[in-house]
């Protein structure tokens, strides 16, 4: 009876050892591609952020709004950039997106370019509409397809079918610490307009504003596209690196206590079994 | 003379970032020179050389796509490519050179046409900045 107990907890034994396997493993390779995305990171970064605050600034001190990128009109249709993983196992990463765009869009009309398999997956599990799945791998997302992207938001805000654009995507604040977040797009808006007062001074446009914001555009909803998909893939992999290092610690825990229960079990069986041979020679 | 706060960046990150004198970029509509006190200004940028001056020196720099944009002073560039004259590896831009062109002869389409001119209008100003023959 206590061989069989023994036996049941070895195969656990067994089976937790091949599970942290597979997490070590996991974690190893997150943390070697999350070097690059990193780099990517970091390289990207400035860009990212020079570009959404200038634009903005641009925005504020525009006073003709003879572009249609800058004029907010009434709400019908939004559309989105969601950028998720391509799997899970990430600890809550992929979660959290999805929570936050769920909060976001409300009840309202909504169409999702979904970037990464797993929010291709969630669109289609909640009947939202896609737009593309061109981009349904983040992991192979270069600064090319992002212009496709950008040329497609712009299109779609231009011809009117969608009047509001956002990114969603996350933010990596740190190796421990990642943070979803919604960024506006399209319209181009002023960040400051509650506290600014009216521009004082006139911009001068090359060529005119219409043209100008025509051809820039485009170019400004690319690279925030591919700013969103560089942060989102270093804070995938470093939530799933994180993820599966706590998993390889509980699996560590889980054979150290097997362990101990199969060497009780196994001292337990052969106290038995002793007490039966003493007890068979006392009656012999 | 006087100078102004410049910034270069790129999404392969930040090439410049400081002070200088007086900045020429290539603008869709042609040349432009920013020097301090410019009025607020934004522009979209084409294709070709651009020059900086700092500390009374030039430098040099092939640079493609994006904007330019004077807000209270401060001159922002947001480039799509931006290369020093230094870092333009002139083998690989004779490379690009050389399969735009294929690119064109096998191009059917206008968009692969725009395509190709593109990357041989790239290819030639990497080249040529290099060089100094342009």
């Amino acid at each position: 009876m206590a061989g069989g107990s023994t036996k049941e907890i070895k195969s656990r034994i067994k089976s937790v050892e091949s599970t942290m396997q597979i997490t070590k493993a996991m974690e190893l390779v997150a943390s070697s591609k999350l070097r690059k995305a990193r780099e990517r990171v970091e390289q990207a970064r400035p860009y990212f952020l020079a570009l959404y605050k200038t634009l903005n600034d641009i925005a504020a001190s525009n006073t003709d709004f003879s572009s249609v990128y800058l004029v907010k009109r009434p709400v019908k249709k939004i559309g989105y950039v969601l950028i998720a993983g391509d799997r899970g196992l990430a600890g809550g990463y992929n979660n959290n997106m999805f929570k936050l765009f769920t909060q976001h869009k409300g009840d309202r009309d909504v169409c999702v370019i979904p970037v990464g398999k797993k929010a291709v997956d969630f669109c289609k599990r909640r009947n939202i509409e896609i737009i593309t799945e061109d981009y349904a791998l983040v992991e192979d997302i270069t600064i090319t397809a992002c212009e496709e992207i950008g040329s497609i938001m712009s299109d779609l805000f231009k011809t009117g079918e969608i009047d509001e654009f956002y990114i969603g995507y996350t933010t990596f604040v740190s190796m421990l610490s990642q943070r979803s977040e919604m960024i506006q797009v399209l319209p181009i808006v002023n960040l400051n307009a509650e506290k600014d007062e009216k521009p004082k001074s006139v911009t001068e446009y090359e060529p005119d504003s219409e043209t100008l914001f025509d051809l820039i555009v485009p170019q400004y909803t690319a690279g925030l596209a591919w700013g969103a998909v560089t942060e989102s893939w270093a804070s995938e992999l470093a939530a799933r690196r994180t993820a599966m290092d706590s998993a390889s610690k509980n699996a560590n825990e889980m054979v150290a206590q097997l362990s101990l229960q199969y060497n009780r079990a196994r001292q337990a069986a052969i106290t038995q079994e002793i007490t039966e041979i003493v007890s068979g020679a006392g009656d012999a | 003379m006087r100078s102004f706060n410049l910034k270069i960046v790129t999404p392969h990150g930040v090439h410049f970032d400081g002070q200088a004198e007086g900045i020429t970029v290539r603008t869709v509509g042609g040349d432009m020179s920013i020097w301090s006190g410019h009025v607020d200004a934004v522009t979209a940028l084409g294709i070709g050389k651009a020059g900086v001056t700092v500390d009374g020196e030039r430098r040099y720099a092939a640079c493609s796509g994006g904007v330019l944009s004077v807000i209270k002073g401060d001159v922002t560039v947001l480039a799509s490519t931006f290369e020093w004259a230094e870092e333009i590896d002139l083998e690989r831009a004779r490379e690009d050179l050389a399969k735009g062109k294929e690119e064109l002869a096998a191009a059917t389409d206008e968009k692969s046409v725009q395509l190709a001119k593109q990357r041989i209008t790239r290819a030639l100003v990497r080249e040529g900045v290099k060089t100094g023959e342009i």
